[in-house]
């Protein structure tokens, strides 16, 4: 009997503490939700009256032109993938391995992490434009200058690089602490087996950090599709054309420039979908890696 | 097979390994023995490669491996935690030193298989390691080193995670595997049973020295010292301290004992320490001492006695006949023949 008396003061404490942040969820983020899913059916301007237009918006983003480029970026975006995975890895074994300076490469490869977006994006605006600080540097060894920011066969190859430079050390972070968990005893063995380096890469290393190749593969594919907003912003503002437009930034020229809210709503709704598509593969992979 | 000559280990200012010498001879089986933190463990990895040499040489089949990478001296280990490939088969793990050296696919089914068919794990080849139970990965961790038919084999306590009554089936299996297999064994552990039942000789280590080699009898019956007195044999050696009455005699316990058989002759007044076995102290006949019972420890077919002879000197006896109780007084009986002297630095007097 007494502890049924505890276990509810327990029950009560619990709901008591869970309470304000399942009140900021409703609010901030379940209401705003569906309400912008209610939206994604009107031709709301965001002022005056908002008539019921039934999948129209929908129709529109599927022929829109300028939402087909956005998915074509973000399919080469996301094709860059297998570089945001393997140079974290390599730079995260370097450091693990021992190299002279790992704890100094380790701050400094994290160190842009902690910088906002727009701070990164105003420094490789000084860095990148046709009159920046490279193409003088390119010159300087009699190389021609090249219009990283306003070509659009440069512009979204640059943004990635830019992106991947501000974020790749929280990825050897991740893979150092991966590294960290694996038995020595184990690469002991593989090497008493005779498997030099490459070899226990190959088959001891890479297999055993699969779980942590998957979550940083997961994270850093949220992080390219939600993440990149603020140096699209800063750095190109999606042009020339196109060419850098993602659909995050399509979602806000929509809203904010062209006073759309119903039709950013759509296109908010179809990235949700996306994100949702990536969420799932996450929860999948997370619990087959449980059952190993 | 193995020759370690004046090999020594330094981590920073601090050695851990001193000077070891040591020739073991091709097919024996020898136990590193010793307290936590003595190099045992240390000294196993020098052996396998995994710990460089700080100086001295090590030769392992008549060649010159100080230097050589772990996978060109020939030897395979068997670790504590076993170390088995977990993303792997029973069957990758086992053949996986054989993939790595080319073998072709059928060529290593068929030796793993039939490493497998000799310690009963051909039912689970094609489980992975969290589908074992302990005592099964343990032996898939000695199958993968029977599969690469080393030189020398190098046990790093294999059996301190299983449980008991697994210890004993597996210390046996090793024994058995030691006979039909004829390779050269190291074998490290703190478990002295472990020791005396499987070497063929023991080394038992202090501080990263060897303090004596031999085979397991003579150190329990010949000690060089009061720690491989004390470290061999369980329950351990009780000593008591004790004084020269003569070239060869002692009072220990407040009793004159001849000490018969002695090269050493003693300078009177000099102080020893009396070393006993407890199974020693309950001799038929022979020097006799008193002792109030303190502590029983009954094991069924016989008890530990516990007790103080003099002050600080307490003394355990292994106790046969009846049933012995807390407060009883009984008579210790040891013949000199079995007490072993020591000098106050703890040096056998022989």
């Amino acid at each position: 009997m007494a502890r049924r008396v505890i276990g509810q003061a327990e029950r009560r404490f619990a709901a008591l503490v869970l309470l304000p942040a399942a009140g900021l969820l409703l609010v901030f983020r379940i209401v705003p939700l569906i309400w912008g899913f209610v939206l994604s059916f009107t031709n709301s301007d965001g002022l005056g009256q908002a008539d019921w237009v039934g999948l129209a918006n929908y129709r529109g983003v599927v022929t829109d032109q300028a939402f087909r480029d956005s998915l074509v970026n973000t399919v080469l975006v996301l094709a860059t993938l297998p570089i945001w995975i393997l140079l974290p890895m390599l730079l995260a074994l370097l450091i693990h391995q021992g190299v002279p300076g790992g704890r100094f490469f380790r701050a400094v490869y994290f160190l842009p992490a902690v910088l906002s977006s727009v701070i990164v994006g105003s420094i490789f605006n000084v860095v990148l434009r046709f009159d920046g600080s490279l193409n003088a540097a390119l010159k300087a060894i009699g190389l021609s200058p090249v219009d990283w920011l306003g070509n659009g066969g440069t512009a979204l190859a640059s943004l990635v690089a830019v992106h991947l430079w501000s974020t790749f050390g929280m990825s050897v972070l991740i893979f150092l602490a991966g590294l960290s968990t694996i038995n020595q005893e184990m690469l002991e063995a593989a090497k008493l087996d005779g498997a030099k380096f490459w070899a226990r890469l190959r088959f001891i290393v890479i297999p055993t950090l699969r779980p942590i190749i998957e979550f940083v593969a997961v994270v850093t594919t949220i992080g390219l599709l939600t993440g990149m907003f603020g140096l699209i912003y800063v750095l190109t503002a999606g042009g020339p054309g196109t060419s850098t437009t993602l659909p995050e930034f399509l979602i806000w020229l929509e809203q904010g420039k062209l006073n759309r809210p119903g039709y950013a709503a759509a296109i908010s709704a179809v990235l949700f979908a996306l994100m949702a598509g990536v969420a799932w593969a996450q929860v999948r992979i997370m619990s087959r890696n449980a059952e190993l | 097979m193995i020759d370690l000559r004046n090999v020594s280990k330094r981590f920073g200012g601090m050695t851990v390994i001193d000077r070891v010498n040591l020739s073991v001879e091709e097919g024996e089986f020898i136990v590193f023995v010793g307290p936590s933190g003595c190099g045992k463990s240390t000294l196993l990895r020098m052996i396998a490669g995994l710990e460089d040499i700080s100086s001295g040489d090590l030769w392992i089949g008549g060649e010159r491996m100080t230097d050589a990478e772990p996978y060109d001296r020939g030897v395979a280990m068997v670790f504590q935690s076993y170390a088995l490939y977990p993303h792997m088969t029973v069957a990758e793990n086992m053949g996986f030193a054989l993939r790595i050296q080319g073998v072709g696919a059928a060529e290593r089914r068929r030796m793993v298989e039939a490493a497998a068919t000799k310690l009963h794990l051909d039912h689970l080849l094609d489980r992975k390691p969290a589908a074992l139970s302990g005592g099964q990965r343990q032996r898939v961790a000695i199958g993968r080193a029977i599969v690469r038919d080393p030189k020398v084999f190098l046990f790093d306590e294999p059996l301190s995670n299983l449980d008991a009554e697994l210890r004993v089936q597996m210390r046996i299996e090793i024994a058995r595997l030691h006979q039909s297999l004829s390779n050269t064994m190291v074998y490290v552990t703190h478990d002295q049973t472990e020791a005396m039942t499987l070497a063929d000789r023991i080394v038992v280590l202090r501080a990263g020295r060897i303090e004596q080699v031999g085979r397991p009898t003579d150190l329990y019956d010949d000690p060089d010292n009061i720690f491989v007195a004390g470290f061999i044999g369980s329950p351990r050696m009780n000593f008591l301290p004790g004084v020269a009455t003569g070239p060869a005699s002692i009072r220990v316990a407040g009793v004159d004992v001849q000490v018969p058989g002695l090269g050493t002759r003693l300078a009177r007044e000099q102080a020893v320490q009396v070393g006993l076995r407890p199974e020693h102290l309950t001799a038929p006949e022979g020097v006799e001492l008193p002792l109030a019972i303190e502590v029983v420890e009954q094991l069924g077919a016989m008890a530990y006695v516990h007790g103080s002879l003099a002050p600080e000197a307490p003394v355990v006896a292994e106790w046969r006949a009846g049933r012995p109780s807390v407060g009883e007084r009984v008579p210790l009986r040891f013949h000199p023949r079995d007490l072993r002297l020591f000098d106050p630095e703890g040096r056998r007097i022989r």
